[in-house]
């Protein structure tokens, strides 16, 4: 008895200790090198979803030169302009100061605005679930315009001439290829004083989506809704439609928008035309953004 | 009777025992890679790759994380993730085989042929390649480097940047194993 239960156990070590050696080295380093939770990748291909900014930032010691273009032609028959009647266009520079904190300003050509503004990654999505599933970006902008009285008379006091935009951008990449971001925005114009009892806050929200359909080429779209629109003029909320291509160190961007401005405060509370494809309504926007590392690491 | 049974289960624990510690492991080898064209070069460097071979039979195993390539480029480093190795999709990359003729009690540095199923970007593909053996005290070390063709492994490289990025890329490696502690 005693001798047979000695034996089984002798298989028993026997099997076990075959089963030991049968688990294949590679098996044993996968389970030991765990997969770690990584922070998330491209959840937007640029800095700007289409016509606003995503909760992107580049790396540090990049710096990024953008070139912004809207085209749009005047609602006149008549009109004998080669390609397009009008054009507005914003030129912008933005350094990376850390992987998280960017300062960019720009220069637009419409009523030689100078704008500024820093952008700071407070959360960035981790592929890993729950540590955050979210990318969450502040960004507060700053424009001053050149303006001057509707009525002709003299240019506007300084306090009239700025514009400031505070937005929370919260994104999310959803699949490898889908990404959604929401963006509560807070405008403050000064211009609006000029108009009696007008409020100088507008209160709105972003509304963005990227869904990648090949290795560089994704489709971007984006609305922003209102909810108090000024009351002396009919505005729109700014839609757009376009299409983002990397070329390496250079981001193209192409879309069909109602908006022709570039700044924040400006496109979000004022634009002026609804979306479609009529002369004075249709704009073909097209940015050309290029990134040099300054920080080789 | 009594002795041959002790003798058996002792004889089990054993196998089981030697097979363990035949086992050995690195878990910082380092693997970087190479893309030379006229246009630009392409550089990368993991130091976090964990390598496993077995020092009596020369069975070999390899497991890379695509995230912990490191680019001179954070640029590069964002593409090589999400467009070429869709490390989302295949976080590792994984390489099971053999070190060929291998000599288990061999002293000193030899050469020898490995070869083996590698998978990068979730295609499988048997590769063989040479590399340095040898043998420090308790310690193994492999060593060497081996070209892959981009194509194998269905890496989709668009036409417009095809002067950017080389056909075949050089790989080189360095392993140094040690028993795996108890």
């Amino acid at each position: 008895m005693k001798i047979n239960q000695l034996y089984i156990l002798g298989v028993f070590a026997l099997i076990f200790g075959g089963m030991q050696g049968q688990e294949s080295l590679l098996s044993k380093l996968e389970k030991e090198q765990e997969i770690p939770s990584y922070e998330v990748l491209e959840t937007f291909k640029g800095t700007y979803l289409s016509i606003g900014h995503s909760v992107e930032t580049q790396k540090k010691g990049i710096l990024e030169v953008s070139s912004m273009n809207r085209f749009w032609n005047k609602p006149i028959e008549t009109s004998q302009s080669f390609v397009a009647d009008k054009w507005n266009a914003r030129v912008g520079l933005s350094y990376a100061f850390t992987d998280r904190f960017t300062f960019g300003a720009g220069y637009g050509t419409g009523y030689k605005s100078v704008d500024a503004y820093a952008k700071y990654r407070l959360f960035i999505q981790q592929n890993n679930g729950r540590k955050s599933p979210l990318s969450v970006t502040l960004l507060q902008t700053a424009v001053h315009r050149d303006k001057s009285k509707y009525d002709g008379g003299g240019p506007l006091d300084f306090s009239e001439k700025i514009a400031f935009t505070t937005q929370v951008l919260i994104a999310r990449k959803i699949t490898p290829n889908f990404s959604l971001q929401i963006a509560p925005t807070y405008i403050y114009r000064g211009e609006e004083s000029l108009i009696p009892n007008e409020s100088l806050n507008r209160y709105a929200v972003g509304f963005g989506g990227r869904y990648r359909i090949g290795g560089h080429v994704s489709v971007v779209s984006e609305y922003y809704y209102v909810f108090n629109e000024v009351d002396f003029m009919e505005t729109y909320g700014p839609f757009s439609l376009g299409v983002n291509w990397e070329l390496s160190d250079l981001l193209l961007q192409f879309k069909l928008t109602n908006a022709r401005h570039f700044t924040e405060d400006k496109f979000i509370a004022k634009t002026a035309n609804n979306f479609n494809t009529r002369d004075g309504n249709f704009h073909f926007g097209f940015h050309a953004t290029y990134v040099i590392h300054f920080k080789k690491r | 009777m009594n002795k041959k049974v002790l003798l058996i289960i002792l004889l089990a624990a054993y196998s089981g025992l030697s097979q363990e510690a035949s086992e050995m492991i690195d878990r910082q080898g380092s693997i970087n890679f190479f893309s030379y064209t006229s246009v630009e070069n392409i550089k990368a460097k993991n130091n976090q790759v964990f390598s496993n071979i077995n020092a009596v039979t020369g069975e070999i195993a390899v497991s890379i994380l695509m995230r912990a390539f490191v680019f001179e480029k954070a640029l590069m480093e964002e593409h090589f993730n999400e467009s070429y190795i869709e490390s989302d999709l295949y976080p590792r990359a994984k390489f099971e085989g053999e070190i060929l003729d291998f000599n288990p009690s061999m002293t000193g540095r030899e050469t020898k042929k490995i070869r083996g199923v590698f998978t990068l970007h979730g295609r499988e593909k048997e590769i063989e390649f040479k590399a340095a053996v040898e043998k420090k005290k308790n310690k193994y070390i492999i060593s060497g480097d081996l070209e892959l063709t981009v194509k194998d492994y269905d890496i989709k490289i668009r036409p417009i940047l095809s002067p950017n990025i080389a056909e075949t890329i050089t790989a080189d490696f360095n392993f140094e194993y040690v028993p795996y502690e108890n």
